[in-house]
This record gives structure tokens, sequence and C-alpha cells, in this order.
């Protein structure tokens, strides 16, 4: 019959063996689909940082389940009981210590990027979006607008955002950016495109029979093609 | 059927009554969440308006009414515990008649707001100002007239002798509602009329 | 003389509603909008439904001035082994818990009919059947497991079972106990016929706007939900004066089980939050039926508000739903690892740690909303942080089954399963509390997947872990070892397939509540659809399980696992008063191990 201790050290092997082999093989992926801007590779870096952490998590409690089933089963005629062993300070808080570290740093992580994300640069460019049932409008710096985005690289872009009708939600995957449209306010997204190109855009926020298709077709290129694309654009009627 | 009808031993009639009390008081807590929601609501919608009442033709209502109504209602608690003092004595004349005071003072209560609401010069459908305080002052209504139905229905138990100095729970437990009806209402007072 | 009765009940509902709805049309003629009429003739109706079941036919005379005569009240508890008591207003807590868990049974099949039919439409890319209609049975598929999951392991097991575990004879309040269960029927009737009163697509959540302009189905569901929370509130108050005042000598609060420990903190969950959703929901019904402006902007109104006041609740909710599967969990662990359980204080603090957090979370449900960008910060905070108790559970439970001597029953498979579904839930959920990760998830079937993990991981196999450990004191029958195992593998293989493949449909963007997606999404679309299929077949087999082991399963003894808590010590099913002696604690129930150790119910020597 194994010692605990022996026990102990072999599930402990299992589990640094697993935990090395998945953060090595979570490591240098990305994750999300597509990264076009700033915000967006923050982002993927965070859940590349989240994965890693949650793999030793995620290895402790697999190998400890799948030990125990293994080798701390009862035969069919065993009929004692276990070691009465109620509790144990040190593994308590050794626990305690260290998941309050692990969630300390990734607060602090996180509290970073959201700072990155959504701190207080000033926009260089500013479209207001103002979205209904079941279409978006987009008017820029110069009057016109449009039912396409359009929007520069390499400057920080400020959405002003609001809502006629319904709380609709202006979800830019690419550009990783989600912000809801919201009747009676106006709440801000800030993205600094880094490639330029044409990528999807949807809603985000069930608002009635439309949401589903409720799409928009977004651009992002240089500020001369920009503006030569508003000037090109028809004056919106009275 | 399976055997005897258990009876209710004395210990057990003192635990009940106890168990009762604690009940009450837990259900009062759970209204005080109710209630604080509403507030949340009032002060959310009050500190996103510009200006308050918002423009649009409805004023802040006077004073006097809801003063003369704090009055009353202060008063109504004290005649209140003043019954529950006199239950716990055994005194049932003194009793009865903190009750009926409480009554009167509650009924009273009840029929200056029907005329404030009358006579207010806007109703529930008057924007996010008669909303709020419409919603507010309602449901603190109906709960001073569940009360005041409490109140009546433990006058009729004293009256045929079901309360005396050992077994008043009943007069307790509607002191306890009826305390927390007041506290509500001062808070209503200060922050819809006053601030 | 008319005796209450469930078939009094409905005629009484039918006459309410004709006289509500019935008066406001004579008198506010043409005025008078479905609206109205639909609410004035529920109230009616559930008011005539409690008449009609004699739900206040204690209360009458004590209102009229005379005194409850305590045979009645007592031959209100039923007579053992008469099923009609099923039917009626029974105030044997014993009865109670079996009939919530029954209609919490019964309430989880539909809701899952409801779900075959949402994967059926999303099976394909494109429309199949109606996208308006999906939404709707989407919405109700929502509203029907999340009542499940509030009422059925609290008001199933947690009523049968606390009385027994504290050693009393039954709750504080027996006659509140009834009344809480009988106020379910209708308000459950109506979220399942919303359908036909136009539906509504909002999901359970019914934002404003949205929520204004929607259907009459829509103020079903409010109302409904309403009523079902005054009824929680009321089981609330129920169990936790049952708990602080009426435990046997002897048992302190750290020597109750850990299941009693799950229910006091749940029912305080149910006894703060439920209240601010109520009010919540009252304010948008206004909105819709009374002309106020509490959600509309052009009346001055906040839209933002109702979320705040909806997930002030609805957070801790998810806890109200999750805990009593944790409290399950804890409880059985140790009978089938021999062992104590593990930092059994740790874990109590643990209950109460999540408790008391779960009101400071609520608005990582709204980091995208437009909220006011100063509470982000501190959510991400709060809500990373609670991952701190809820990892403390599996402290408890990993340390009891370390070393331990395990019997694999089907309550201990469905003990691993929670810990690996649970585990997955809690992990998922760090990044919905990271708020740069949590912009790209929201709306997503990221999210869809993790709170399926938690609370099918949490509540639902912490439901079916308790019903097949406790089937046999409920039923004085053993269930079918062999179609239990079955149930577990089969429900746990399609749970997963369905489940897991929906974290990647989220991060690639297919987004919730629609009826459909791009068509690079569908073979994994139709492969989860296929599984969710199975998930079915599987619960079926549970079905049968329960329906033929209830009926004619082997009679068991009174404690077929030996374990320690006190319902054990009483003949399965129990008695109807429960102890005829009343029984003394010494110690936490968990002596395992230890030869010299006495079971706790006996009077100590």
């Amino acid at each position: 019959m194994p010692s605990p201790r022996r026990h102990l050290l072999t599930a402990a092997a299992a589990w640094a063996v697993l935990s090395v082999v998945s953060v090595a093989l979570v490591a240098g992926i990305q994750i999300l689909p597509e990264i076009a801007s700033r915000e967006a590779q923050v982002e993927d870096a965070a859940f590349v940082l989240l994965t890693a952490a949650a793999m030793p998590v995620l290895m402790f409690v697999l190998v400890g389940l799948a030990y125990s089933a293994l080798r701390f089963r009862a035969g069919d005629d065993d009929d004692e009981d276990g070691p009465p062993i109620h509790g144990h300070g040190g593994v308590q808080a050794v626990w305690l210590g260290v998941s309050s570290l692990l969630v300390l740093g990734l607060f602090g992580y996180g509290a970073v990027g959201l700072l990155e994300i959504r701190g207080s640069e000033p926009a260089d460019y500013v479209v207001e979006v103002v979205a209904e049932q079941w279409a978006w409008h987009f008017i820029y710096p110069d009057g016109t607008e449009t039912k396409e985005l359009h929007v520069p690289v390499d400057r920080r872009v400020r959405l002003d955002i609001t809502s006629d009708d319904a709380i609709h939600s202006l979800w830019i995957p690419a550009f990783g950016i989600k912000q809801d449209a919201v009747q009676g306010r106006t709440t801000y997204a800030s993205m600094t495109v880094t490639q330029p190109g044409t990528y999807g855009g949807m809603c985000a926020e069930l608002c009635g029979l439309g949401h589903t298709g409720m799409t928009v077709t977004v651009v992002a290129q240089s500020m001369a093609d920009l503006e030569a694309w508003l000037h090109d654009q028809p004056p919106v009627p009275e | 059927m399976t055997g005897h009808v258990p009876v209710l031993h004395p210990e057990d009639a003192v635990a009940a009554r106890r168990n009762l009390l604690l009940g009450v008081q837990l259900g009062i807590l759970s209204e005080i969440m109710l209630f604080g929601a509403l507030f949340a609501a009032y002060f959310v919608i009050r500190g996103g308006s510009p200006a308050w009442p918002p423009s649009g033709g409805v004023d802040r209502p006077e004073l006097l009414l809801p003063g003369l109504n704090t009055l009353l209602l202060v008063s109504s608690s004290v005649t209140m515990q003043l019954g529950v003092r006199s239950a716990a004595t055994g005194k049932r004349g003194m009793l009865l008649r903190w009750l009926a005071l409480t009554l009167v003072l509650g009924g009273v209560f009840i029929g200056i707001q029907a005329y404030e609401f009358a006579t207010n010069g806007f109703g529930l459908s008057d924007g996010v100002f008669g909303s709020t305080f419409y919603t507010l002052t309602g449901f603190h209504g109906a709960h001073v007239l569940v009360g005041l139905t409490l109140i009546v229905i433990v006058v009729n138990r004293a009256r045929l002798g079901r309360i005396g100095a050992d077994r008043h729970t009943a007069v307790e437990a509607v002191s306890y509602y009826w305390h927390f009806v007041d506290v509500v209402w001062l808070f209503l007072f200060s922050t819809l009329y006053v601030l | 003389m008319m005796r209450p009765s469930l078939l009094r009940a409905l005629i009484g509902a039918v006459l309410g509603f004709a006289i509500g709805g019935g008066s406001l049309v004579l008198l506010g003629g043409g005025e008078m909008g479905p609206g109205q009429i639909l609410g004035l003739g529920y109230l009616l109706a559930l008011l005539g439904f409690l008449l009609g079941i004699g739900a206040f036919r204690f209360w009458w005379a004590w209102i009229a001035g005379g005194e409850v005569d305590p045979a009645d009240e007592h031959a209100a508890h039923g007579a053992a082994g008469d099923w009609r008591r099923y039917l009626r207003f029974t105030t044997d807590h014993k009865v109670i818990g079996i009939q919530y868990l029954v209609t919490a049974f019964v309430l989880f099949l539909v809701a899952g009919l409801a779900a075959m039919f949402m994967r059926f439409e999303l099976a394909q890319p494109g429309i199949q059947v109606n996208k308006d209609f999906y939404n709707t049975v989407m919405s109700t598929h929502g509203a029907m497991m999340i009542t499940v999951a509030l009422v059925s392991i609290i008001g199933g097991l947690g009523n049968f079972l606390v009385p027994l575990m504290i050693g009393t004879r039954d709750m504080a309040f027996p006659k509140a106990n009834a009344l809480s269960y009988w106020l379910l029927p209708l308000a459950l009737l109506m979220v399942a016929i919303n359908p036909l009163l136009g539906g509504f697509d909002s999901g359970w959540t019914a934002y404003p706007p949205l929520s204004q302009q929607a259907n009459l189905g829509q103020q079903a569901y409010l109302m409904a939900f309403i009523t079902i929370g005054v009824s929680s509130i009321l089981s609330a108050i129920n169990f936790l004066v049952t708990v602080f005042r009426m435990r046997a000598p002897g048992m302190t609060l750290f020597r109750m089980p850990i299941f009693v420990w799950a229910m006091t903190v749940t029912a305080s969950l149910v006894l703060i939050a439920t209240s601010v959703v109520a009010a919540a929901f009252t304010m948008l019904l206004f909105d819709r039926l009374l002309g106020t402006g509490f959600f509309r902007p052009s009346r001055g109104g906040d839209v933002i508000l109702f979320q705040h006041l909806f997930w002030f609740y609805s957070h801790p909710a998810v806890y109200i739903m999750a805990v009593p599967g944790l409290g399950a969990i804890l409880e059985i662990v140790p009978v089938f690892a021999r062992k104590p359980l593990f930092a059994y204080p740790l874990a109590v603090a643990s209950f109460i740690g999540i408790g008391v957090l779960s009101f400071m979370v609520w608005a990582h449900h709204m980091f995208v909303s437009g909220m006011a960008d100063a509470f982000h910060i501190p959510i991400m905070f709060t809500t990373e942080v609670i991952s701190v108790p809820t990892g403390i559970v599996f402290l408890s439970a990993l340390g009891t089954i370390w070393l331990g001597r395990i019997r694999f029953a089907t309550p201990m498979l469905f003990v691993f399963g929670f810990l690996a579904a649970f585990l997955v839930g809690g992990i998922t959920g760090v990044y919905l509390a990271d708020v740069p990760t949590d912009i790209v998830l929201s709306d997503t079937y990221f999210v869809v997947a993790h709170f399926h993990y938690t609370i099918v991981g949490g509540t639902i196999y912490g439901l079916f872990a308790g019903t097949y450990y406790w089937f046999p004191k409920l039923t004085g029958r053993m269930y079918s070892e062999g179609l239990g195992r079955l149930h577990f593998w089969w429900f746990s293989l399609a749970f997963h397939a369905t489940f897991l493949p929906m974290f990647w449909l989220g991060i690639e963007g297919m987004r919730r509540r629609v009826a459909d997606y791009p068509a690079e999404m569908g073979a994994v679309n139709l492969f989860v659809s296929f599984a969710a299929l199975n998930i079915g077949l599987a619960v079926a087999v549970f079905v049968v399980n329960m329906v033929r082991s209830w009926r004619r399963g082997p009679a068991t003894v009174a404690n077929p696992w030996r374990a320690q808590t006190l319902e054990w010590q009483l003949a399965s099913p129990p008695p109807v008063d429960n102890f005829e002696h009343q029984p003394t604690v010494s110690a936490t129930p968990y002596q395992y191990g230890s030869a010299a150790a006495p079971s706790p119910g006996h009077p100590a020597p």
C-alpha cells in the first residue's frame, strides 16, 4: 500500500508534466480569429495569458480526480472507512494563498489591459454612430452620413454611439471593440486600427426581428483614401 | 390517521411565538430591499436629470400636508408602541384605546394622501417625476392600508379576549410592521418632498 | 361543505380571471387594453386558485377572532400512504418537498423540449422554422430553466431534508410552506402558455426598451416571475427561522450538515435580493401598462437603470441556483469516500463569503452596456476575488476524496461529474470577469457555454446527485444502479459534446439569441444539435429509472449508505411526524474513519 507521501508525489509529478505540456501548447497561439487593431492585440494577449494560467488549475483538479478514481477506489468487499482527516491547516493556508495571488495577478494584468484599451487618450478622429431598428448610420466630421463605416488606419478613432430605439451593440470583431448603443445617452468606443482592409461588423444585442441581419461593412484605409471616399458620397437627402 | 394529536407544550408555544416574530422581522428585511430598489431608481433618475422636477409644467408638492402626515405617522408609532406595552401588562382597555387611536391617525394619513394626490396637478404618467413620486408613495400607501387592516384584526381579537400579557405576539408583530412603515415614510418625506 | 381541492382551485382561477378581466372590460370600456385585462385577470385568478386549494382556511378563523384548531392543523399534514395529499394544500414538509421536486422535473422536461426545438432550428444555417418563434422558445426555455434551477434543490430536497437533518418535526411555518408551493402552478402555467399570448423575444433578462414594445407574452413572463419571487421569499423566511431556531439539542451551527449551511446561505440571498428584481419588473410593468417612464428616455427615464436593478438580483440569483448544488455535492462526497468532509469550517466560511461577495459583482454583466466607466475596475476586482471562496469548494471535495475509500455508486459519479463541469464553468468565468476578454465574448456563445457549464455542472449535477442519493429516503425504495450509470455517462458525454464547442463558436463570432449564423459554423452547430438530442435521451433514462423504481423498486433499509446525518436514523420514508424522540447531537456528521466516534443521532454515552 503506497504511503500518502508516495501518492502525493506521483500525482504531483503527473500534474507538473501535464501543466508544462499544456502551457507550452497554449503559449504561442493566436486565439482571436482576426487581429487588425491595437485593442484586438491587447485582448488576444489577455486570452493567451488567461488560458495559460488556467492550464495548471485545470490539470490540478483533473489529475486529482483521475488519480483518486484510479488509486483510492474501494474494493467490492471493502467496508472500511478512510483515515479520519478533518482538515489540514497548512494545505488550507497554501490553497488560499496561491488562489489569492493568482487572482490578484490576473486582476492586475486585466486592469492594465483595460486602461490600455479604454484609457483616456484623446481621439484623432471621431465618427458619430446612430443605431436604429435595423440599420447603422455613421456621421463623419464633415457631416457626411453613410451606412458603411470607414476609418483611418494608425489613428486613434473614437465612435460616439447612440440609439434611436432599442438597445443595439456595435461589434467589430477584427478591431476588438464592442459597445452597446443606448437611447438617451452617448456611449464610446475607441480603437487604433493597424491593418487596412475590409471587415465585418454586427449588432451584438438582441433588438427585435431584424437583429440577425443587422450587419455592417467596415473599411480601414489611409486618411487620404478615406477623405476621397467621403467626398464621393451622395449628400444626405433632407 | 396515525396516532394522537400532539399537544402544543407550553415551551413549544413560547418558541412558536418567538419564531413568528423572527419571521416578521425577516419579512420586513425583504420589504426594506423592495423600497431600497425603488429609492435607488428614484436617485438614479433624479441624478440623471438636469433639473428636478424636469421641465414641463410640473411643480413640486407643497410641504404643509406631507409635514402634517409625518406628524400623524410618527404619533401613530408612539400610540402603537404604547399599545404593545399595555398588551404586555395585560391592560386590555388601554390596549384597545391605543390601537384605536393608531387606527385613527393612520386613517387620517390615508385621507390626506388621497386629497394630496387628487390636488397635486400631476399624475402617474406625467413623465418620470410623476412615475417615481406615485410609485413610491403608492407602494407606501398600500403598505399603510395593509397595516391598518392588520390593526383592525388585532383590535377585534383583543375585544374578544384573545390577547393577554403572555400571548400578545400579534400585537408585537403588527407593531414591528407599523414602525417599519413609519420609517419608510420618513425617508419618503425627506427625499420626495424636502431634498 | 365545499372541501378545498385542486379542482376547486382551478375553478377559482377561472372565475377570478373572468371577474378581474371582465370587470375591466365592462368598466373600462375601450380604454383597457389586453395588458391591463391580463394583469388584473391574473391577480384575481391567483387569488381564486389559492382560495380554492384552501390556502387561507386556517387563517380565516384567526382573522375573524377565533383560534386555529390544532387537530385541524395537524390533519393538514395528511396521512401516510395517502397519495391525494400531494394534490392538496398539505402542510407536511416532506410532501411539499416532493411536490416541488416533481414539479421541477416536469418543468425541466418541458424546458428541455424547448431546447430541442432551438437546436433543431440551429442545426443548419438559415432559418428553418421562424425566427420570431425561435426567440420566444429561447426566452421560454431560459425562463423555465432558471425557475428549475432556483427551486428544485432548495424547494424540493431542501424542504424534505432540512427539518430531518436538524432533528425537528417540521419547518417553522408549515402553512406558509404549503402556500409557497401553491403559488407556483399558475405562475408556471403563465410561462408555459406565453407563446399563445404572442410570446416574448427578449430572453429572461427582459431589457427595455425592447421589452416595453414586446407582445403580451412578455407581460405574462414578468407577472409569473414576480409570483415565483414572492413564493421564494416566503420559503426563505421559513428556512431561516427553522435553521436558526429549531435545531436539535447539541447541534451548534458548526455541527450542522454542510447541506443545511448551503440552504441557509441560499435562503439569505433569496431574502435580500429577490425584492429588487420584483421592483424592477414592477417598474417595467408600470411602464407597459400605466404610462410611467422609468426606462423611457423620452420621458426622463434611464434604460441602463433596469440592467443595474435586474443584475443586482440576478447575480446573487446564480448563487441561489448554484450553492444548493454545491451543498448537496459536499454532503454526498464524505459518504462515498468514507472520510470526513475536508476543511468543513472553511467550506462554511466560503459559502458565506460567496454570499456576501455575490452582491458586489453584478455589473460584470454590463461591461459593454454603456454604464459609467468607474464601475469597470472595482467590479472586475470583486468578480475575480469571488473565485477564491468558490475554489474552496474544490479544496473541500478533493481533500475529502484524496486518500479515501471511494465507492462509485451513482451519486458519487455525479459528484465527480460536477467537479469536472463546474471547474470548466468557473475557469471560463474568469475570461468574462476580465474586461478586455469580456469585450470580445459578451453576447456570444461563449457566455452561453459558460453559464451552462456552471448551472448544469453545479445545479443540475447537484440535483441528480442529490436525487439519487436521497431517493431511498424519500421513497423507501432503491433506484436501478445500472440505469443510473447509463444516465450519468450518456448525459455527461452528451453535455460536454454540446457545450464545449460553444466556447469556440463564441470566440469565432457566433452571437447569442439569433436563429441564424454564418455558414462556416454549420458543421459544428450540426454536431452540437446532435449531441443535444442525446442529452434529452439520457434524461429520459433518468425519468424511466425514477418512475419504475418509485413504483416497483426493491424496498430499502433506513440507512443504505451508512451515512451519519440525522435523516438516515429514521425509516425510509420517514413517519409523518418525523422523530418519536428528540435526537441529540454531539459532533459533525462526518465522523468517518474513527471507530470510537458515536453516530451523532444517538444520545451521547
